[in-house]
Formats: C-alpha cells, structure tokens, sequence
C-alpha cells in the first residue's frame, strides 16, 4: 500500500518528509502553482484598486461569487473534519485507515477558504476589532471564533496523526470528537449567518444551518473518493475497498438527505407564493439562476452521483466520477443559494428609488474576472498544499490511533 | 447610556414635489461621493392606476433607525451602534466591510463608501444635532415633508403630529420598529 521510497518516519520533523515517486503529484502542484499565480495577480489588483473597482457585487448583491467559494471551502473542510471524528472519536475503522489524508486535506481547504473570505472583507486587518469590542449577538463573531478554533484542532490532529508514539488514543479521541463538533457547530453557525438574516426570507430559517453541513458531509466524502483515486491512479488498493464503499456509501446517503432538504425548501418556498422566498426559488427554476440549478445542483450534484453510486457503490474507479460531478456541482450548488437569497430586491425598483434590477425587479449579478482570479487562488492554494503533502509526506495510515 | 431623548422624523410624502433637494442637501452636507450607488436617502415614484385614471406618488426615505436594529445585530466588531438617542451610526474606524449590515437591513439603506472604506447611511446629520441643528434634509424641503423631532417631548412637533395623524411606518412585518413615521392621507 505504501508509496514512500522510504521507510516510514522515526523521530523528529526532519524525518517526516519523504518522497513518494509513485504518487502523480506534480501535475497537480503545477496546476495549483498556475492556480495561485493567477490568483495572486487578482488579488494585487484588489487590493490595489480596491474591491469595488474589481469586483461586480453591488449594493442590491452585496455577497457574491467569493463568499459562495469560501462556503465551499470551509463547509467541505468541516465535513471532512466530521469524517475524521467518525473515526477517531466513534471508532468507524473504516475512516480511520485514511485519518491523516483526512486531516492534510481538511487543514489545505480550510485555508483555501480563508483566502476567500480574507479578500472578500474590505478591511480584514480591521478584524482586531472583533477582539477589542466584540458583538456577541453576531454570527459572523461566531463564525471567525468557531473556524479559527477548528483551525487549531486540525493542526492538532496533524500532530497527532504524525508522531503516533507521541499521542495515545485517548487523547486522539477526544481531539477527533472536538474537531467534529466545532466543525458542526461553525458550519451550522455559517448556516445562522445566512439564516438569521430576517430581511431575506429565503435564507432566514433553520434550513441553511442543516442544508450546509449535511452537503459538507458529502463533499468530505466526495473529496476523499477523489483523491484516493488519483493517488493510486485509479486502483485502490484492496485493504481501502471498503473505505471507499463505505465513503460511498455516506455520499450518497448525504444526497439523499440533500434531495430530502431540497424539496421541502422548495416546496415551502413556491406554495402561496411567500414574498422573498417565492422569487429567490423561482430565479433558481426558471430563471437567471435555471442553467446553475438544473445542471449543476440536479444533474452533477445529485442525479450522476447517485446514479454512479446505485449502479457502482464497490467500484472505486467509476465512484471516481460520482465525486467529481458532485464536486462540480456543489459549486453551483453553494453560488446559487448565495445569489438567490439577494435577489429578491429589499426595495422595489422604482424611479428616483436608486434600486437597479432587471425586468422582473430582481437585482443582478455575475462575477468579475478578478473574482474569479481569486476564486482560482483558493484552488491553487488548496492543490498545491494538498498535493505537496501527498508527494513530500506520508499520508498512508499504517496504524490507527 | 441613556438619554431623555428619541429622535424621530415624521413625513407627509403627499407634500413631496419631487424636487431633490434632500438628497442633494444630504450629499452636500455628508461629503456623499458620487456615484449610482452612493446615495443615503431617496426619492421613489410610484405612479398610480391606469390611463386615464392615472396619479404619481413620492415616497422620500432613508435609513428608518429601526429600534430594533437588525444592521447593529450582524455587525461583528460593533461597528454599527446606537447613540442614546437612539440614532444608528457607524465607526468607520471599526468596519471590516464585511457587508453582514447590508444584508441584514430590510430598507437596502446601506453601501460602501470608497471614501470612508467602510459602509455608510444616514447619520440624522448627527453632527449637526447638537448645535440645534435639524437634519440637513428636513431643513432643506421646501413643502416640509420632514418632521424631526424629540418623541419623549409631548410638545415636540412630532409628538403632535403622531397624536392627531394616522400614520404607518415600512415594512412593519418586519418588526423592526422604525423611526421614521409616514403619515397617511
């Protein structure tokens, strides 16, 4: 199973590096390197020109494309997060033989994610102010504590998943079971961020705080299928088959609870026609948003994916492409609920009201190319950390802790 | 700290001749940048039937102080706070632009200002308050569409007016409890 040239680690961090020449990593660090070359450039042009020279959110769509990567990001972080503790804390063997590729992809997607929101915020440095006159009542508070503290677990469970003699798994346990549980409550909260707005009724509600960690779930599982096949080139080793069953197994278990969420959002928000809810849910059938939500969140967030894991469940090399499409079509997935929930207009677009929206009064938005140079530095920086650690670590779990 | 004052502004959008002169008092008097979405107060035009029974309407607005203050709810670093009075402002100093107020705010009152490199509303002209001063767009209107004023003072003009007027206030399922009063016929 082991791709290291050499023997697993002893002692000491120097030791910890390796060189794993079976594993195509490069392709994906050149990728993620080109990546993050693009995406710096858009980030000195933000910072340079400012955010609202480059970047096409307005007053009526204050949120757009960058705040829909960073939910994608973080939620799938913290899905892998909740993976990890299934296996650390509640003892599913399954997960655990694949702990550490886990917990290094959970940190590298985590700060992808903060690269969006830290170029999203116009003034991040100004964020000391959250510690100096804190606003308890406010759930971005929330969420800046609960992601930093998960942040922290990680790189704790980093720790422990590389020096194995220097942890007990006890110790591992707990960790593992605080870095499900901080990751659930800071997803639920980015849920509560959305849903605790009262002046937009598509979002405002428990759905967000459900929706986004059951599809974060997911994607940790999608993820982890995903690169298991790239790793070994799309033959799994036999000792892994029933992880990636079983990953399989949790994915489509998460879309199904997805379909279950998503048709009681909809249906509540089209009967009787509830204001807000009723032209953010419309926008996504049959309108601006149609192609988003027909193709990306039905056809490759759900119906592929679940078809390939119907019809494929023991096969990691077709389960391959249930996680790809899934992957792709979250990404519309998290977009469309972002831009939806805005464009129901908080006033109607009436002359000398200053409101601008299209003919149906919804207000309008579509990225920038400078957002999405930045939406591409959170994939470089997430393929290039990831990969590095999978060509310069050992990520095979050899013993569970 | 609390004051013995709540500020309010009390309007008779059916005085309002659509003149502009509060929104660019406003701008004048707050250094508003220009730009199609740099504005703190408004004028809508609503037109009313159909030919050839037909009649326009304004409706002036701006920020609606709400007492229930869903903008300072969000706002993470207690950028967005009340004065005693009861006024919502902004400390630039303490804004992360995070944009959580905006989305929060039912009446779109709210934008980034370039200027300030934060967001900025309506402040009352909370500077100009305590020289005695009214709100540069109440001082402004010609026809008097804005009443401002003390509601803890019986004898204030708006106090008057919300004793013997009816009156209504935006979005009121909103529960925000606004400040600002539309009188009604």
């Amino acid at each position: 199973m082991s791709h290291s040239e050499h023997a697993a680690p002893k002692n000491g961090l120097a030791n910890l590096i390796t060189y794993n020449k079976d594993i195509p990593a490069y392709p994906y660090i050149i990728i993620g390197l080109i990546l993050l070359g693009i995406g710096a450039i858009g980030a000195l042009l933000a910072l340079i020109k400012g955010h609202a020279e480059v970047y096409n959110v307005s007053r009526e769509v204050p949120w757009g494309l960058l705040i829909g990567t960073y939910a994608y990001f973080v939620i799938t972080s913290t899905g892998l997060a909740f993976i990890g503790g299934l296996a650390h804390a509640f003892g599913y063997e399954k997960y655990a033989k694949v702990s550490k590729r886990i917990v290094v992809m959970a940190v590298a997607i985590l700060l992808a994610g903060f690269t969006q929101i830290g170029l999203e915020l116009g003034n991040p440095l100004r964020m000391v102010w959250m510690f100096i006159t804190p606003n308890l009542r406010a759930p971005i508070f929330w969420m800046g504590i609960f992601y930093s503290i998960e942040l922290v677990i990680l790189f704790v469970e980093i720790y422990l998943v590389f020096m194995p003699n220097k942890s007990n798994h006890k110790l591992s346990a707990i960790v593992g079971f605080f870095a499900l549980l901080v990751g659930t409550v800071a997803t639920s909260n980015l849920g509560y961020v959305f849903g605790s707005l009262n002046a937009r009724p598509f979002f405002h509600g428990i759905y967000f705080s459900t929706f986004l960690v059951i599809s974060g779930i997911t994607a940790g599982a999608a993820m982890l299928i995903i690169v298991h096949n790239i790793v070994f080139k799309g033959r799994v080793p036999s000792e892994l088959n029933d992880t990636i069953h079983s990953l399989a197994k949790l994915m489509g278990m998460g879309i199904g609870i997805m379909i279950f969420l998503y048709f009681w959002k909809i249906m509540s928000s089209l009967y009787t026609e509830p204001q807000g809810s009723y032209e953010a849910v419309m926008a996504m059938l049959a309108g601006p948003l149609a192609l988003n939500f027909w193709i990306g969140e039905v056809l490759l967030a759900v119906i592929i994916p679940l078809l390939i894991i119907v019809t494929n469940s023991k096969n990691p090399a077709m389960l391959k492409f249930a996680g790809i499409s899934f992957m792709i079509g979250l990404f519309f997935t998290r977009y469309d609920f972002i831009v939806a929930g805005q464009m129901p207009v908080m006033r109607e677009a009436l002359p000398g009201s200053g409101v601008i929206a299209n003919a149906a009064g919804l207000a309008t938005y579509s990225p920038s190319i400078v957002e999405w140079m930045v939406f591409a530095l959170g994939w470089g920086v997430f393929l290039t950390l990831y990969f590095a650690a999978e060509k310069f670590l050992d990520l095979n779990t050899t013993e569970h802790h | 700290m609390e004051s013995n004052k709540r500020y309010a502004i009390v309007l008779d959008a059916s005085k309002c001749i659509d003149c502009k002169a509060c929104t660019v008092a406003c701008k004048m008097e707050n250094g508003v940048e220009l730009g199609q979405e740099s504005y703190r107060i408004w004028v809508s035009m609503k037109v009313k039937g159909a030919f050839p029974n037909v009649s326009i309407e304004f409706e002036p607005s701006q920020c609606q102080h709400c007492e229930n203050t869903p903008c300072q709810s969000v706002c993470p670093t207690q950028a967005t706070y009340k004065t005693p009075e009861g006024v919502v402002l902004v400390d630039y100093d303490k804004c992360i632009l995070c944009k959580a107020c905006m989305t929060a705010c039912p009446y779109d009152a709210r934008f980034p200002s370039h200027h300030h490199h934060a967001i900025e509303k309506c402040t009352l002209c909370y500077h100009r308050l305590a020289e005695g001063r009214e709100p540069a767009c109440v001082e402004t209107c010609p026809p008097k569409v804005r009443v401002f004023g003390d509601l803890n003072d019986p004898n204030s003009e708006v106090s008057k007016l919300l004793a013997k007027k009816r009156f209504t206030q935006l979005k009121p399922d909103r529960n925000t409890r606004p400040r600002l009063f539309y009188i009604i016929g």
